[in-house]
């Protein structure tokens, strides 16, 4: 009887103890899960190179890339090139800061840049493909019109724009990435990709 | 003086719980890439069959097997795994428009690429090898590229360009299947 009276306090002790250790490896293990989560998600292949709307990593597929560089490209952009082969720049605002919606209307301007070829792709906030009724994912060097200025003009958005211009469809909700891909960049882009003269991103009116 | 128990006890569950997330944080950030080349390394042989190159349809808003792929290229891709012995690489695209095979690691780097300016018109013949078959696989290569991949497993995958591939679907698909892998006896 005794010992019965006397071991409830110890027992109790021990369990308290237990249970708190496990409750700070538990709670160890969910925020290491978090913060790594947190740390790579949402990023695709952007990085902290920015030029207009637009921001890039230099090391995307690099073999020298950092770990937290491999594991964002890796969720976010699995099997990039690297630099000297293609360059990714990823928009997900416009040139005014806005995150990009795919029920509202954008017009993307630019000069085709320096690079063998380019394409600019729209994608759904999980970085696939918007299906649309006219099976149209992005304009590129081969399909953009260039105006006399030698530039060219996209429009975005779920209607297609009056006027004739270049439209790449998006659905009527949810977000928007878009991705500039340059095949083959010059040399001077490769080492400096925020010298690169992006596309502007401007809103038109209002959203659908 | 020493804190009094209590605060020492919570100081080192504090720590307990700092150590913990660290370690976890840093092991997840780590593995994530690699956890995810042997999804990739499992589903391309379920989809194509074993040591077969997997040729998949031109990308669509159907195509979600990895994140942002190119509406603009069409694909091959192989996985490899160099325990079986070298992979010799080959293909003859003969297009004159951007096509280019990278090799990737199981850490998801891409560790080479070749690109049709690169090939300058000649076929693309590659060895791709792991460092103790680099001196066999270099004598029984004699016209072949010998590469010394940094992990036993990879991918190798092949982009061709499409302008229209309505119109030249044929020319595009006679220049993606010239793409050929087999694996050598180690």
């Amino acid at each position: 009887m005794g010992t019965a009276q006397a071991s409830p306090p110890a027992s109790a002790r021990r369990w308290k103890r237990w249970a708190s250790g496990a409750l700070a490896v538990v709670l160890g293990i969910a925020l290491g899960l978090g913060s790594a989560w947190w740390a790579i998600r949402g990023w695709s292949l952007a990085g902290p190179v920015h030029t207009g709307a637009w921001s890039t990593s230099t090391m995307s597929g690099h073999v020298d890339a950092d770990m937290y560089t491999r594991a964002r490209v890796a969720v976010g952009g699995l099997l990039a090139l690297s630099r000297d082969e293609t360059m990714y720049y990823v928009a997900r605002a416009d040139d005014s800061g806005a995150p990009l919606r795919a029920d509202c209307r954008y017009r993307i301007e630019g000069a085709p840049p320096p690079a063998r070829w380019w394409s600019i792709t729209a994608y759904a906030s999980d970085l696939f493909l918007f299906p649309n009724a006219i099976g149209r994912y992005s304009v590129n060097g081969s399909t953009a019109r260039l105006g006399e200025n030698g530039r060219f003009a996209v429009v975005t958005g779920p209607a297609q724009p009056e006027g004739g211009d270049f439209w790449l469809p998006t659905p009527k909700s949810g977000s928007l990435v878009l991705t500039f891909r340059l095949y083959n960049p010059e040399p001077g882009i490769v080492s400096t990709p925020a010298s690169l003269a992006a596309p502007s991103i401007i809103r038109i009116g209002a959203c659908a | 003086m020493s804190p009094p128990p209590t605060k020492r006890y919570r100081m080192g569950w504090a720590l307990v719980v700092l150590v913990v997330a660290i370690v976890v944080h840093v092991l997840s950030v780590w593995a994530a890439p690699r956890l995810i080349m042997r999804k990739v390394f499992e589903g391309v042989p379920a989809a194509s069959g074993t040591n077969r190159a997997f040729y998949p349809p031109m990308t669509s808003a159907e195509s979600r097997s990895i994140v942002m792929p190119s509406p603009d290229l069409l694909y091959a891709i192989w996985t490899y795994d160099l325990a079986g012995g070298p992979v010799r690489v080959t293909a003859s695209p003969g297009l004159d428009s951007y096509w280019s095979i990278a090799l990737y690691s199981a850490a998801s780097d891409n560790w080479y690429v070749i690109n049709d300016r690169q090939a300058g018109g000649r076929p693309v013949d590659l060895v791709v090898a792991e460092r103790g078959m680099m001196r066999s696989a270099s004598a029984a290569s004699t016209s072949a590229t010998v590469l010394e991949a940094p992990s036993r497993k990879g991918l190798v995958l092949m982009r061709v360009l499409v302008s229209d591939y309505a119109k030249d679907s044929a020319r595009y698909e006679a220049a993606r299947r010239t793409f050929s892998c087999t694996q050598g006896p180690r």
